[in-house]
């Protein structure tokens, strides 16, 4: 505040003002709340929530644990990797739930055996026999195409239309239900292909969410499209005067995390060895609160894939540090519901300290 | 005016060729669509119904109290002969009830009571299964299992919770937690209980997370089959084997038969959904042709274990 930065602003360093990355608080939140049930488990429960107390096994971590908590949120996760750059870009996307269901129902129903895993006989065929035991990649290629194409279509009304994304995705996200439930009247499919069932086995889930998160990260970060989403976000008006073409943008940021919820939709499916029309239901609630949790900002603008991980890993923690603590599941809810309004309340009122400092 | 005669003579046409009685336009408002079971149910009850010459009309409330009660306005508004209604909410059949009782519309709830029953008008018929006997068959023989097995000593499991706004999900977790005190079934105990929500994700989820405390246990009862195919498909991964443990699940799913053909599923119960559906379109032209229908009438569940499942007439196949 003092008159000789006058004129000079920003340009000069000054240490004072030099921020802490908004992701280094959630890491700390994330820590905080894993030596929280790492306490309370001791004291309570008589084990230990992190470190392996069974000598069965020869491993300091408890790794069954330590799998689970990231395994359990990498479906949602990946559809909150798509959903972090649309919220950055200024937009919202609430379709990404239902295109799971729907993606899942219409990728399954491709990608049927003739044989059960128990080699018995499918005697009912979704599309009938010549539909069954195609190669892996048309349920994949079909999948992740219906995606693609709810997302470029949320885009495009978006865009061209100016219809706000809110209204845009919730109309998507009714047709996406429907959709889902259409394929096969309500009815499950199962009888999944020995190809398909292995893309969600193990720890597979995990490998293919942490790999789109760093191809996201990098996209982000270090292209032009990244620059230009904050760039939208930020202030739409002024990118446009700037020469972005935010209307090409928003469609592939949109087709973008279309397509990402089809993929959390293979995966789930696969990983369930069954597709169902009711999969995904409020999934992009978690996903938008993953994003919120890590520091992203619903203004538009502000956030990042890092973040977002972070934001998953405190949900994946909550869960089963919840069932760790014997607690019952609306415990979690609860829980959740205070973390995303604290994270919130937190992120402004470090907002609010930084813009008093400049 | 045009509509209504043409729909007559058409009627005439029909009634041409099936003598029995009127043809009649049966409203019927689900839940939810998305559910299998309803699924199986409507299915099964239109499949009947148009076998007898009648129409039905479905709906879907999406799990919305407020929206069913509309559909049911809407049916007897334009005049439906018989409404048949799956209530979003057992604690909120009592509105829709009165509305079709004074409206002269008979009307059978179906699958899930009307509570308190005395909400349900009289002249009305609720048919479903009595959610009593699946948790109590399923944990039942379970513990008959786990005797036979040699585990009376002592015997520790999981229970996996369905959604708890559900009464069928209440109700089962009563029905295991009685027979669990039993004298001959006290040796089995509880260690874990949670909800999956009836889902196979939540349930797979859940289970790997039971896994990771590292605790011995003997048996996995799920409210229904989909959460047990979910904590078995857990346990397989982490590589228990399926001869250790005794699953049981409730309503007898294809998939659940799969994996009881297989080995891994011990038991289920099988809650007839086609026999519920064509139960309650039975009980609906009973009330349509004046005659007396008991206000509860229960189509029993079933008991399928690898055993019964061989030799069960609609099962087995």
């Amino acid at each position: 505040m003092s008159s000789t930065t006058h004129g000079l602003g920003g340009l000069k360093y000054d240490p004072k003002k030099r921020h802490r990355p908004p992701e280094l608080n959630v890491f700390v939140a994330l820590v905080a709340i894993v030596a929280l049930f790492e306490v309370l488990g001791r004291m309570f429960v008589g084990d230990s929530f992190l470190f392996n107390t069974r000598d069965k096994v020869d491993t300091l971590f408890n790794e069954q644990r330590l799998k689970i908590i990231i395994l359990q949120v990498s479906i949602i996760g990946i559809i909150a990797l798509g959903v972090t750059q649309v919220i950055i870009s200024g937009g919202i996307d609430l379709s990404s739930g239902s295109i799971v269901g729907g993606v899942a129902m219409i990728t399954t129903a491709f990608a049927q055996s003739a044989l059960n895993e128990y080699g018995m006989e499918n005697v009912k065929p979704i599309l009938g026999a010549e539909w069954l035991d195609l190669p892996i990649i048309v349920p994949l290629a079909i999948g992740l195409s219906v995606g693609l194409l709810a997302g470029i279509i949320n885009g495009l009304l978006i865009a061209k239309f100016k219809i706000p994304p809110f209204i845009v995705t919730l109309g998507m996200m009714l047709f996406m239900r429907g959709v889902a439930t259409f394929v096969t009247k309500g009815r499950p499919i199962s009888f999944l292909q020995e190809d398909y069932v292995a893309i969600g086995t193990g720890m597979n889930p995990v490998f293919i969410f942490i790999g789109i998160a760093v191809i996201m990260h990098f996209l982000l970060k270090y292209t032009k499209y990244g620059k230009h989403t904050y760039a939208i976000g930020s202030n739409e008006q002024a990118a446009r005067m700037s020469g972005i073409n935010v209307d090409r943008l928003k469609v592939l940021i949109y087709a973008i995390a279309g397509m990402l919820s089809a993929v959390a939709a293979i995966v789930m499916s696969s990983k369930a060895l069954t597709g169902q029309a009711g999969m995904g239901l409020m999934y992009e609630l978690d996903a938008i609160a993953m994003a919120v949790i890590g520091g992203t900002s619903l203004a538009g603008g502000r956030g990042s894939i890092l973040g977002t991980c972070l934001g998953a890993l405190i949900f994946g923690v909550i869960i089963s540090g919840f069932t760790f603590m014997r607690l019952d599941a609306f415990y979690q809810e609860m829980a959740k519901g205070i973390i995303i309004v604290a994270a919130v309340i937190l992120d402004q009122w470090r907002a609010q300290k930084q813009a008093a400092k400049a | 005016m045009k509509k209504s005669i043409l729909a007559a003579s058409l009627t005439a046409a029909v009634l041409a060729q099936v003598p029995a009685a009127q043809a009649l336009t049966i409203g019927y408002a689900t839940h939810h669509f998305d559910d299998k079971f309803s699924t199986i149910l409507r299915n099964g009850s239109q499949a009947y119904a148009e076998s007898l010459g009648h129409e039905m009309i479905q709906v879907d409330a999406q799990l919305d109290v407020g929206r069913q009660l509309d559909q049911v306005r809407n049916f007897i508004a334009n005049g439906v002969d018989a409404l048949i209604i799956q209530a979003v909410d057992s604690t909120a059949a009592g509105p829709m009830s009165k509305m079709a009782a004074e409206a002269g519309v008979p009307t059978v709830f179906v699958n899930r009571k009307p509570t308190p029953l005395e909400s349900m008008a009289d002249g009305q018929a609720y048919v479903a299964s009595n959610e009593v006997e699946s948790g109590t068959y399923q944990t039942y023989q379970m513990c008959l299992q786990l005797r036979a097995e040699g585990k009376s000593g002592g015997a520790r499991g999981y229970l996996l919770v369905g959604d708890l706004a559900s009464e069928a999900a209440v109700q089962r977790t009563i029905d295991a937690e009685q027979v669990v005190q039993l004298d001959m079934c006290n040796f089995m105990e509880i260690i874990g209980k949670e909800t999956a929500m009836w889902q196979r994700n939540e349930a797979q989820d859940l289970m790997t997370n039971w896994l990771s405390t590292g605790e011995d246990f003997d048996f996995v009862i799920a409210n229904n089959d989909e959460m047990a195919l979910g904590a078995i498909q857990a346990m397989k991964a982490a590589g228990i084997s399926m001869d250790d443990v005794v699953v049981g699940g409730v309503d007898a799913t294809d998939d659940a038969l799969a994996a009881m053909r297989g080995g891994d599923l011990d038991v289920t119960v099988f809650q007839n959904a086609k026999a519920q559906g064509e139960g309650a379109i039975d009980a609906v032209l009973k009330l349509v042709n004046g005659e007396s229908v008991p206000r509860e009438y229960y189509v029993p569940f079933e008991l399928i274990t690898p055993e019964i499942l061989k030799t069960h007439p609609e099962l087995s196949k």
